[in-house]
C-alpha cells in the first residue's frame, strides 16, 4: 500500500472518530442551550406573573397566565435554598393533538407574607427531531473532509515525499563500482536529511570496503602469482641443467604442486571477483557459438577418449552473460563431462542440447560418491582421487548465480546431467522433461 | 633479438633474462618506470615486456611513449593482476599480448616469437627447422614437402616445440600452452603424452627424423642436435 494512501486513511479513521465525538458534542450542546434559553425566559415569566400579584389586579385573561398556574402553598412547603426549577418530559400537547416535549419551570415567591409557587410550561422541539438534522450536516462536513483530504493528500505527498523519491532513484541506481560518492538531493525536511546523511555515510562504507576487498583480492592475486612465477622459472631453469633422474622426479613432483597451486589460486581470486560482480553482462552474448567453439577446442580430447558426441544445438541463442564468463561455464562443463566420462554399457556419450529454455550436458559416468547437489561446493570431488582440485563446478554455480540461471545436476541411470535453465522462473530440473533427444533411449543396454 | 625487461621482481626479471639469454637474445632489465624511460630514451628493442604494477606507476601509463617514440617494439604485458580491465586497456592502448604470472618461461617465449612474427615478418610466417617448416598462417605442417596431417593442437605443439629447441619441456607447460590456464585439469597430461605420441608417429611416418624426445620424468624435449 502507498504510503500517500495510508496516510489518507489514517486521517480519515481519526476524522471518523473526531466526527462522531464532535456530533455528539454538538447535539448535547443544542440540547442544553435551548434547554437553557427556554428556562430562562421562563423564570423571566414567572417574575413577571409574580411582580403582577405583587402589584394586585386582576390578570387572569392576561396572555401571561396562558400556561401558567398559580399556586399559594403553606410556608412548611416552600423548598430551603431552591427559588426554582425545571422538569423535563414528553407531554400531551392539546393544540397540536400530540405528545411533544414539555419544559415546566416552578418557582417559587413569598409576596406580601403568603407563599406561591408560579408554573409555567412550554413545547419545545424534541432532541430526537435534532437529531437528524447534526447527523446530516455532519455527513456533509465529513464527505467535504474526505475529498478535501484525497485531493490535498496526493498533492501535499507528492510535494514533501519528492526528496525522498529522488533519493530513491538515486539509491536504486547506485553501484558498489561507482568511483565518486552518492549525490543526495538536499531537502529542508529534517528526517528526510538524516536518511539521505545516513544513506551516503552507508554507501560511501560499502564502497571503500568494497575497494579495499577489491584492493586485496588484486594484491593478494599479485604477490602470491609473483613468488608462484618466480618458482615456476626456477623449476623451468633447473630443468634445463644437468640434473639425475632422482631429481628429475622432485622437480616433476614440485611443478605439479605448483600447478596445483596456481590453479587453486587463480581459481579462488576468479570466485571471488564472481562474488564481487566485477563481470557483467554487457550485451547478450551468443552462446550457440561459444559452445560450438568449446566442443571444437575439446574434440581432439574427445577423440583420445573415443566419446561419442550428441547435439542438438539451437542456433543464435542469446542470453545475458559477460562473454568471457560464459567460456568458462561452457569449457568447465564440457572438460568436466570429458574429465569423469567412464563407458556404461559400453559407450562413452557426451550429450549437448543447447534451446532458448537452456542448455543441458549429460555423460556416461561412474556413480558419484557424494550427493550431486554437493558437488557445486569448492574442494568438493565425486571421485577423491582425481587429479582436479574440484571448484570448477564451484565457478560454474557462481556464474549461474550471478545470471540468475537455475542449474541442477543429476545422476541418473549411468549418466551425470547438468541442467542449466536460463530463463528465472524455469526450474533446471524441468528441462529435462522436455529434451528433443531423449536421453534415456541413447543409451542402448 | 633485444629485450627490454620491465620487472620490480629482480628474481622474475632475472628468470627472464637467463631463459631468454641462452637463446642469444640481449636483455636488459628495469626496475622502474623512470629506469626504462630512460633506457628507451637511447634505445630501439624488439621486445619490450612490460609489468603493469611497478613501485613508481602503472606500466600501462608506458605505452603511450612506446607507441609513440617506438612504433617498431613488440609490447607484451605481463601481469599478475589477471583482472580483465587491465588485459583490454592494455591492448587497446597498444600492447600485442599479455601474459599472466605465474607463466612457464617457454610459454613466454613463445608469445614473445608469436609476436614477432607477426609483426617483423609480415604476410605469409613461415617457422623452419631443417626438414620441418610450419605455415603459421594457414596451419599447414611441412616435412619436405609432403604435408602433415596434423590436428589443431598437434600444430600447436609442433609450433611450440619448433620455439623452445632443446629445452625441457615439463607436461604441465606443454598442458597450460595447449588448453589455457582454467582447465582444471591435471589428468590432461594423459592427453599431452597422447598428443606428443600423435605428434612423433606422423613427423616419422612422413619421413621426417625424431626429433622429440621423452626427459625422463619432466617432460619432452625438441632435440636440434640429433643425428640418425
Amino acid at each position: 500500500m502507498r504510503l500517500t494512501t495510508k496516510f489518507t486513511l489514517w486521517y480519515f479513521g481519526i476524522m471518523l472518530v473526531v466526527l462522531l465525538i464532535g456530533g455528539a458534542i454538538v447535539y448535547y450542546e443544542i440540547q442544553w442551550k435551548i434547554s437553557r434559553v427556554e428556562v430562562v425566559r421562563h423564570q423571566r415569566l414567572n417574575d413577571i406573573i409574580a411582580q403582577q400579584i405583587r402589584q394586585g389586579g386582576d390578570y387572569t385573561e392576561h396572555p401571561t397566565r396562558k400556561r401558567a398556574t398559580i399556586t399559594p402553598i403553606p410556608e412548611d412547603s416552600v423548598p430551603v435554598g431552591v427559588a426554582s426549577f425545571y422538569t423535563r418530559g414528553t407531554g400531551w400537547n392539546p393544540e397540536f393533538q400530540a405528545n411533544e416535549y414539555k419544559l415546566v419551570v416552578t418557582s417559587f415567591y413569598t409576596i406580601n407574607g403568603s407563599h406561591y409557587r408560579i408554573t409555567t410550561y412550554s413545547f419545545i422541539p424534541s432532541f430526537y427531531q435534532l437529531l437528524p438534522g447534526v447527523v446530516d450536516s455532519f455527513k456533509w462536513i465529513l464527505l467535504l473532509l474526505l475529498v478535501l483530504v484525497v485531493i490535498s493528500g496526493g498533492l501535499i505527498s507528492k510535494y514533501i515525499l519528492a526528496p525522498f523519491k529522488r533519493t530513491m532513484r538515486m539509491i536504486q541506481s547506485f553501484d558498489l563500482k561507482q568511483k565518486a560518492s552518492i549525490h543526495l538531493p538536499r531537502t529542508r525536511t529534517s528526517e528526510f536529511r538524516e536518511l539521505n546523511e545516513f544513506l551516503t555515510k552507508m554507501t560511501d562504507k560499502a564502497r571503500e570496503d568494497y575497494q579495499s576487498l577489491k584492493e586485496f583480492t588484486e594484491n593478494a592475486s599479485h604477490e602470491l602469482q609473483t613468488p608462484t612465477a618466480i618458482i615456476r622459472g626456477k623449476l623451468d631453469l633447473l630443468m634445463e641443467s644437468d640434473i639425475r633422474d632422482e631429481q628429475a622426479i622432485l622437480i616433476a613432483e614440485m611443478q605439479n604442486a605448483l600447478e596445483r597451486l596456481s590453479r587453486i589460486h587463480s581459481s579462488l581470486t576468479l570466485l571471488t571477483k564472481l562474488e564481487n560482480k566485477e563481470y557483467e553482462a554487457k550485451e547478450p552474448v551468443c552462446i550457440s557459438r561459444l559452445m560450438r567453439e568449446a566442443l571444437s577446442a575439446f574434440a581432439e580430447l574427445m577423440e583420445m577418449k573415443s566419446l561419442t558426441l550428441q547435439t542438438d544445438i539451437e542456433d543464435k541463442i542469446y542470453v545475458p552473460l559477460h562473454a568471457s564468463l560464459a567460456d568458462l561455464l561452457l569449457s568447465n562443463l564440457v572438460s568436466n563431462a570429458i574429465r569423469h566420462n567412464a563407458p556404461v554399457t559400453n559407450q562413452n556419450l557426451i550429450f549437448v542440447s543447447l534451446n532458448r529454455e537452456g542448455l543441458v550436458i549429460a555423460n556416461t559416468g561412474r556413480e558419484p560418491q557424494v550427493p550431486t547437489t554437493e558437488l557445486f561446493e569448492r574442494f568438493k570431488k565425486g571421485n577423491p582421487g582425481s587429479d582436479s582440485i574440484g571448484i570448477g563446478l564451484a565457478i560454474v554455480r557462481q556464474i549461474c548465480d550471478l545470471s540468475h540461471f537455475d542449474i541442477n545436476y543429476e545422476f541418473r541411470s549411468g549418466l551425470h546431467i547438468v541442467a542449466i535453465s536460463f530463463q528465472p522462473r524455469l526450474s533446471a530440473s524441468k528441462l529435462l522433461q522436455n529434451l528433443s533427444l531423449p536421453l534415456q533411449s541413447t543409451l542402448q543396454p | 633479438m633485444k629485450v627490454l625487461i620491465i620487472e620490480d621482481n629482480q628474481e622474475l626479471a632475472r628468470n627472464i633474462h637467463d631463459f631468454l639469454g641462452r637463446e642469444g637474445y640481449i636483455c636488459e632489465t628495469s626496475e622502474t618506470l623512470e629506469g626504462a624511460k630512460e633506457k628507451l630514451g637511447f634505445f630501439q628493442y624488439d621486445c619490450i615486456l612490460l609489468d603493469i604494477g611497478l613501485p613508481d606507476g602503472n606500466g600501462i601509463s608506458l605505452l603511450n611513449l612506446i607507441r609513440a617514440e617506438h612504433k617498431e617494439s613488440n609490447v607484451l604485458i605481463i601481469s599478475a593482476k589477471n583482472a580483465l580491465d587491465d588485459k583490454i586497456i592494455g591492448l587497446e592502448k597498444g600492447a600485442d599480448d599479455y601474459i599472466t604470472k605465474p607463466f612457464h618461461l617457454a610459454e613466454l617465449h613463445a608469445r614473445i616469437r608469436a609476436v614477432y612474427r607477426r609483426k617483423n615478418l609480415g604476410g605469409a610466417s613461415i617457422v623452419e627447422f631443417n626438414e620441418i617448416s610450419l605455415n603459421t598462417d594457414t596451419f599447414e605442417a611441412r616435412i619436405n614437402d609432403t604435408l602433415l596431417d596434423t590436428t589443431p593442437k598437434e600444430f600447436d605443439l609442433l609450433l611450440y616445440f619448433l620455439v623452445n629447441k632443446n629445452r625441457v619441456l615439463s607436461r604441465q607447460a606443454i598442458a597450460a600452452h595447449l588448453w589455457g590456464d582454467y582447465t582444471d585439469n591435471l589428468a590432461n597430461f594423459d592427453f599431452v603424452y597422447q598428443h606428443v605420441k600423435n605428434l612423433r608417429r606422423k613427423i616419422s611416418g612422413a619421413g621426417g627424423m625424431d626429433y622429440i624426445s621423452t626427459v625422463y620424468g619432466l617432460g619432452y624435449k625438441f632435440n636440434s642436435h640429433k643425428q640418425e
